[in-house]
């Protein structure tokens, strides 16, 4: 339901991804009128497809002050106003007897300079923090990094944006812009089954990361971008306890994080074509690398159930002056069309990183501002997304939290203050859907209700169903059968169903030898044999191949 | 200890074979590490699915195939053979080899099938089904079992459902803990005055259905709880198989082994087969997990260890093997090659398994070990999915290999 009453706003933000999300929430506190427009689903891009990693800015020290700056600025904004989506694990650098120990004092150096505060400890000591560490390390520093989730944070800006009067609309793909003269006035959106609508602002943000290239051009502005996939392997329970980093020059598989009830690590680099940044394939190599890699920062990986395996795509972007792409930023960049093309009415918020969002918001949301003609200040480095408020109950001490059920913590744990909304304390609410992830018939529920859910993908994301151990196995078809009911079609829950599975298996197939095979026999064994489930051949289910 | 067979595995085509065996006068002992295909099973069996008359498909299949290797007529003769079987065991249920009739699956798709438990919804033909309005009934909160999808299913072929929500005080101390709504938990509690409140729920809310479709959650053991049941409902009740675990296919388990048991097999349940001493081209004995340095011995030996689901088969990173005695196996030996990235395409994996002589004798080496069998999903050169024929091969092989160990004498 939009809360608008006509089709224009003051600003029109195109991209769902945490940016997207983040600039909407910025805007609208600042008393824009504000449209978020997504053509799938939030954090379907990059913004799902990382290592959600808290980062101090450590990994940049030594390469990227500025960004390494920036980092512990929003690492510290973060802990605060995310609370809910943050867990302040900690982190370590360490040096392996094949790594260069000088590295690390130039390294500590780099960190003070930039604000982190890096301390080295002895290899020991490190172990004894961090037990899945590998015993052969010669040298360790701790800092302050920690886990994110993405999608957490995505739906907590989103929520908020709605909260504060923005619109916003999934499902529907920019096709093109209204333009008058030099000015973009609006954009022309089409939704799933082709209907299309027009939507008008006085400026327009393109924040589609690796996407906003395209975007760009239809604006007709270039935005020179390279695209930079990276693969990631997840882990089928939490190995460590705290982020694992390479103290070394950056490379493939440096970076282990803890996140919820599973690891990741990651990642490779390469450049695609840009044909190629909606294909998100990992390649038996890549897994290959990752495995090997990981192994160095903790031995026991080489034994540990992989659950998945999937890649994003960094947005990178080439300097104006240099076409061919050699003088690369990995930093924030937030394009003044009309400064820089004469294109007016048009703001590029790109480059940054899942750190950085907020602060690439900002910037975009302060150019929105100027461009308006409002004075408004960015308050959302002070204020606590919802979930994240401090609550009465953190106030009763831990007492509280005993009284709770098992899937109960769990939704607390994704959701902070908002679990209130769930239903929950009866045994029909309390009845698990995801047994692996404790996520409750209430839980979902309340997803579907709250949090625009659509399809089973969605659902996914709002709520860790199906990211678990089995990938969906069992859930996928209660939750089917609740979306059904809810939606009042069995059809169509069917058929997504048949391509919630399949998107599971995308991640599945490159790791698939081991429990993951004999898993993934059992569930085709179960749901194309016992159950006689084919996919729908007709139109097919315009879904992404999201693999997170 | 000493056998005349040992079997690896107590699954369908494991027990089907000791039951052969042990009947034929064999002593036999099934070493089985619990869990089989069973388990989820549909309270159906295939034997060739993508045909009326499953008899003739068999003719289509590749000749690799475990039914070409024994013939259409050996084929034929074990799919008869094993009705006899199963009514001696108590597993009562009806069809013919010779043309499928179709079930409904736990999603309201209409399949052909071979054989199906008496108490399950069948029909000749999808458009024949015999009533133009059904009820469905589900418990209140019970996740497993979808008459949304099943009435959808069943609008299709033009029939009705009306679906209704049943709920019972019995069921509050199961939901207690939030995972115990299982219908094999539900199916230990329907007995006595619970069958009769739902007797009574069924008989007051039928109103103008032509018969009842409930989740089979009832009857764990055997069909009392079944025959009770209806007995006191005035329609025709069926069940329709739920999601897992199974409670037509734990009861059909339990049956078989059951009745293994009082013809003198010996089932040893939890353990697993470690490793074998082999000489002169013959398996002479087997280690176990639980008995440690105690060998079983046998003359003839039937592996029947299931897939890559059961263990039967192990992918590590770099290849394929049969984890207990390092059998030949058919397999792709890149990786890339097992899978294709449509889940509902054409998997090659399915089809990996260990490569038999005609008379489903294993090898190492490209040598022929001569008294030990191969029987059920682990052989090569079939696709249960590709084909509808999971039941089918792993009872005929079974009853097959039973009698190539009995000629072999």
């Amino acid at each position: 339901m939009r809360q608008n009453g006509n089709n224009h706003y003051d600003v029109i933000v195109i991209g769902g991804g945490v940016t997207g999300a983040g600039t909407a929430r910025d805007c609208a506190m600042r008393g824009l009128r504000t449209l978020l427009v997504e053509r799938k689903d939030f954090t379907a891009g990059a913004t799902g497809r990382n290592h959600g990693l808290l980062h101090s800015g450590a990994r940049y020290a030594m390469t990227d002050q500025e960004s390494a700056s920036e980092c512990i600025r929003e690492n510290r904004i973060l802990r605060h106003i995310a609370s809910h989506c943050v867990e302040p694990t900690g982190g370590l650098f360490i040096t392996l007897p094949e790594d260069d120990l000088s590295y690390q004092t130039k390294f500590i150096k780099a960190c003070h300079r930039a604000g982190i505060i890096a301390k080295a400890i002895d290899p020991k000591e490190a172990i004894l923090m961090e037990p899945s560490v590998n015993p052969d390390i010669i040298g360790a520093v701790t800092v302050p990094d920690g886990a994110i989730d993405p999608f957490r944070l995505t739906t907590a800006n989103i929520m908020d944006a709605q909260l504060h009067g923005a619109d916003i609309i999934t499902y529907h793909e920019v096709t093109g812009f209204v333009k008058s003269q030099n000015r973009i006035e609006g954009v022309r959106l089409r939704n799933q089954s082709g209907e299309e609508s027009t939507y008008y602002a006085d400026v327009v943000i393109n924040a589609c990361g690796i996407w906003g290239m395209h975007i760009a051009k239809m604006a007709g502005v270039e935005v020179n971008m390279f695209p930079a996939k990276g693969a990631l392997l997840i882990f089928g329970h939490r190995v460590n306890n705290v982020v694992i980093n390479r103290c070394r020059k950056p490379a493939d598989a440096d970076i282990l994080v803890p996140g919820d009830t599973i690891s990741l690590i990651g990642t490779t680099s390469s450049r695609i074509p840009y044909e190629d940044i909606d294909k998100n394939d990992v390649t038996p190599e890549e897994v290959d690398i990752l495995l090997r890699e990981g192994s160095r920062l903790a031995p026991i990986l080489s034994q540990t159930r992989i659950l998945r395996a999937y890649s994003g795509v960094r947005p990178l972007v080439a300097a104006d002056n240099d076409p061919s792409g050699r003088n690369i930023s990995r930093g924030i960049v937030c394009l003044d069309h009309a400064e820089r093309d004469g294109v007016e009415g048009f703001i590029t918020i790109t480059g940054g990183k899942l750190m950085t969002y907020r602060l690439m918001a900002e910037m975009a949301t302060n150019m929105a501002c100027r461009k308006l003609g409002k004075k408004a200040h960015c308050q959302t480095a002070s204020t606590p997304l919802p979930g994240s408020e401090p609550s009465k109950e953190s106030k009763r001490g831990k007492s509280h939290i005993i009284e709770l059920g098992i899937e109960q913590k769990a939704a607390k744990g994704r959701h902070g203050t908002m679990s209130r909304y769930i239903h929950s304390h009866n045994a029909i609410d309390d009845a698990l859907v995801c047994e692996c992830e404790q996520v409750s018939v209430g839980e979902v529920n309340y997803a579907i209700n709250s949090l625009h859910v659509h399809n089973l993908i969605n659902l996914r994301r709002r709520t860790r169903m199906g990211m678990g151990t089995c990938q969906g196995e069992i859930c996928a078809c209660r939750a089917a059968g609740l979306l059904g009911k809810a939606n009042n079609c069995a059809e169509k829950s069917l058929n997504d169903m048949a391509a919630f599975l399949n998107e599971r298996w995308k991640g599945m197939y490159p790791i698939a030898w081991g429990d993951t095979l004999a898993e993934v026999q059992f569930t085709s064994w179960l749901y194309k044999g016992v159950c006689g489930l084919q996919p729908d051949k007709g139109e097919g289910i315009n879904e992404e191949k999201e693999q997170r | 200890m000493r056998y005349d067979t040992i079997i690896i595995g107590g699954g369908l085509s494991g027990l089907c074979c000791g039951i052969s065996l042990a009947r034929q006068g064999q002593q036999v002992a099934i070493v089985s590490a619990g869990q089989s295909a069973l388990h989820f099973c549909s309270g159906s069996f295939e034997l060739y699915g993508r045909c009326e008359n499953p008899l003739e498909g068999i003719a289509s299949l590749p000749k690799e195939h475990p039914y070409r290797k024994m013939g259409i007529e050996l084929t034929a003769s074990y799919a008869e053979q094993i009705k006899d079987i199963f009514e001696a065991a108590a597993v009562k249920c009806t069809g013919e080899a010779t043309r499928n009739h179709y079930c409904l699956t736990p999603i309201g798709v209409i399949k052909p099938v071979w054989l199906t438990l008496n108490d399950y919804a069948r029909f000749e033909s999808p458009d024949r089904i015999p009533w133009r309005k059904v009820a469905l009934v589900n418990f209140e909160g019970y996740l497993d079992f979808y008459p949304q999808f099943i009435a959808s299913g069943l609008a299709k072929y033009g029939v009705k459902s009306d679906i209704h929500s049943l709920s019972l005080t019995a069921f509050d101390n199961l939901r207690e803990s939030s995972t115990e709504m299982r219908a094999t938990n539900i199916a230990r509690i329907m007995t006595g005055e619970i069958l009769e409140q739902i007797a009574a729920y069924l008989n007051s809310h039928a109103g103008d259905a032509e018969a009842l479709f409930l989740p089979a959650a009832f009857g764990l053991f055997d069909d009392t709880a079944v025959a009770e049941l209806r007995a006191m409902v005035s329609l025709p009740l069926f069940f329709i198989p739920t999601m897992p675990a199974s409670v037509p296919g734990v009861r059909t388990q339990i049956q078989l082994k059951n009745y293994f048991q009082r013809i003198g097999g010996t089932y040893l349940l939890g353990d697993n087969v470690v490793s074998g001493e082999i000489e002169n081209g013959r398996l002479k004995s087997v280690k176990t997990a639980n008995h440690g340095n105690m060998t079983l011995s046998a003359d003839n030996f039937v592996i029947a260890s299931g897939s890559f689901f059961s263990h039967g088969l192990i992918a590590s990173q770099e290849s394929i093997r049969e984890p207990i005695f390092g059998l030949d196996i058919y397999a792709d030996r890149v990786r890339e090659e097992w899978y294709d990235k449509d889940l509902y395409s054409h998997q090659a994996y399915m089809g990996y398994g260990v490569v038999t002589d005609n008379k489903f004798r294993c090898s190492i080496d490209g040598k022929c070990i001569e008294n030990l069998y191969a029987a059920g999903s682990i052989l090569a050169h079939q696709n249960a999915l590709d084909e509808g024929t999971g039941g089918g091969v792993a009872i005929t092989t079974a009853l097959f290999v039973a009698d190539e160990i009995l000629r072999s004498r």
